[in-house]
């Protein structure tokens, strides 16, 4: 079942063009990844769909109501990528603030999202403005979720939280989707879109690049390594299958691979290896798996 | 009705402060005046000024040095223009800033959240100045000073009241343009200030007496009210067509534009 459908949705800011032609949808029980590079689109993209922005067309319907409806909203949770907070409110009288706004959904996650991002009685009791950025982050995501809202829109919400607490949020993320709530997960870190998302949509330039599960965008992925060898490196290393791109220089190479990793693995492992750098995939290498290393789209 | 409860929450404690600050110092002004002899001081003080300096103390003391034409000139006094008037620009340019991403993603419509502060506000200005007019009430009663009657009071109220809805208007819509709160603030400041010494400047000298009813100020008239016992229907009308006309124009932008 279909919590929020976006279609043909488009933004222009005079001749800048924020958004062109996105759709997407995100089903019951699905934490849906929007993945892209600072400036994309995502934050108007979220704030279209929580009535902060116009959109110029298309539409967007968020479980079964257009964006924009206040009264729909009752039952969607928002945290926004840039978030301002009272600063002369305390985190408790913001969190019973926002709470009285919806009086039909009672915040009965409060306690649990409290105890999950570590958000202690002292910080409650502190002025918002000397909280510190991640604390303010936790904030925002317990008056996002305190509400166990049908849907829940997230714009960067992993922003600031320190490791430990970014785990115990992707947990909670995975736990509200089990119960049958959607996501929209926005984000410009590949890793953690892996981590809790089965479908993404990857947007460049205001534009959905791709709308692929997240196996499908694993396996178009170029992945980045470097190898330096005690001797010189193997001539053969840029035919080896997956080797989609070879740069060497001295004793150093520097390989684009794209799917499966094991014959460049066995081809290394003929050769004098001295130092191996294998890092985890980033956001760009999601767009040279879909533009190529030479800017073309393969 | 939980908008209005929050808005309250935030700003009560700034509004009443003020309003306490404006009564105390009409209260002041009724102390000064039964205690020293300030009419005749001003009046042997303005003698001593330059004709130009004569005529821009006569502009603000048109009641004469008489104790109800010095009470007016507390009411016209920058003081009380500034306190009325920072009330209504802090009002206005908090509207639209601050956490009002968070707080519309909420099910709040537009016009609930507009209203709400309009709501506030205008009970905001009628709270100051009934709490400044409480002030000079009871300083003439404290001082046993002739009491002006409870009509002129009200209409004294009013028409302060009038004036920093006017401003409030004005830089709300300035507000709904704006994406900062900085920029609107200084900009309603500036305005009033503008005002205010285009007011005097427009009675002091006469080749400047047109730009007169272009500014706020010129309708705002203690002297008429507490001197001449005079009514101030038209200023009343003027100033509040300005306060609506502002509002109305500030809705009609809000309702229709990005944010934040």
């Amino acid at each position: 079942m279909v919590a929020l459908e976006v279609s043909g949705l488009r933004k222009h800011y005079g001749s800048i063009r924020a958004l062109e032609d996105v759709s997407f949808t995100v089903g019951r029980g699905e934490v849906f990844g929007y993945l892209g590079p600072n400036g994309a689109g995502k934050t108007t993209t979220l704030r279209i769909l929580a009535g902060l922005v116009r959109a110029d067309g298309g539409q967007a319907l968020l479980l079964g109501r257009r964006a924009g409806d206040a009264a729909g909203r009752a039952t969607v949770g928002y945290l926004p990528g840039d978030l301002a907070l009272y600063g002369s409110m305390t985190g408790q009288a913001l969190l019973d603030t926002f709470a009285r706004f919806r009086p039909s959904r009672p915040p009965v996650l409060r306690a649990r999202l409290l105890a999950a991002l570590r958000l202690e009685a002292r910080d409650l009791a502190r002025r918002s403005k000397f909280l510190s950025h991640g604390t303010r982050q936790k904030l925002g995501l317990v008056i996002a979720m305190q509400h166990d809202p049908e849907l829940l829109l997230l714009d960067e919400p992993t922003n600031g939280l320190d490791p430990l607490v970014q785990r115990a949020f992707r947990e909670l993320i995975l736990d509200r989707a089990a119960q049958g709530r959607a996501i929209l997960f926005s984000s410009h870190v590949l890793s953690e879109v892996e981590a809790v998302c089965a479908r993404v949509a990857v947007l460049g330039a205001g534009r959905v690049l791709a709308l692929e599960t997240i196996e499908a965008l694993r396996a178009r992925l170029v992945r980045r390594m470097q190898v330096r060898f005690r001797g010189a490196p193997p001539p053969d290393l840029a035919r080896t299958p997956g080797v989609v791109a070879c740069e060497i220089e001295g004793l150093e190479a520097r390989l684009q691979i794209r799917g499966d990793v094991n014959p460049l693995l066995q081809r290394l492992a003929r050769a004098e290896v001295d130092h191996l750098v294998f890092p985890e995939p980033e956001l760009e290498d999601v767009f040279l798996g879909y533009f190529g290393p030479e800017g073309s789209r393969s | 009705m939980n908008l209005l409860r929050h808005v309250a929450s935030r700003h009560a404690r700034f509004v009443l402060s003020l309003g306490v600050l404006l009564g105390a110092f009409q209260f002041l002004i009724c102390a000064a005046v039964s205690s020293v002899n300030v009419g005749g001081a001003l009046e042997t003080l303005v003698r001593s000024l330059p004709p130009l300096f004569q005529n821009l103390v006569a502009s603000q003391l048109l009641g004469g040095f008489s104790p109800s034409g010095l009470i007016a000139f507390g009411w016209n006094h920058p003081v009380a223009h500034a306190l009325g008037a920072a009330i209504a620009i802090v009002l206005a340019t908090r509207a639209i800033a601050g956490a009002i991403e968070l707080l519309l993603s909420q099910p709040l419509s537009r016009r609930s959240y507009f209203g709400g502060h309009v709501v506030f506000a205008v009970l905001s200005v009628v709270s100051v100045s009934a709490l400044g007019i409480l002030g000079t009430a009871l300083g003439q009663r404290v001082f046993g000073m002739e009491r002006f009657g409870i009509a002129a009071l009200l209409r004294l109220a009013g028409n302060y009241a009038a004036l920093q809805a006017a401003v409030y208007g004005i830089t709300l819509l300035v507000s709904s343009f704006g994406r900062e709160a900085g920029p609107v603030s200084s900009t309603g400041y500036l305005l009033v200030v503008l005002s205010y010494f285009a007011e005097a400047i427009g009675r002091i000298w006469s080749r400047a007496a047109w730009i007169l009813p272009w500014t706020l100020h010129d309708y705002f008239r203690p002297q008429t009210i507490l001197v001449d016992q005079g009514g101030i229907l038209r200023p009343l009308a003027v100033l509040g067509a300005v306060a609506l006309a502002g509002a109305s124009l500030a809705w009609a932008r809000f309702r229709t534009r990005d944010l934040p």
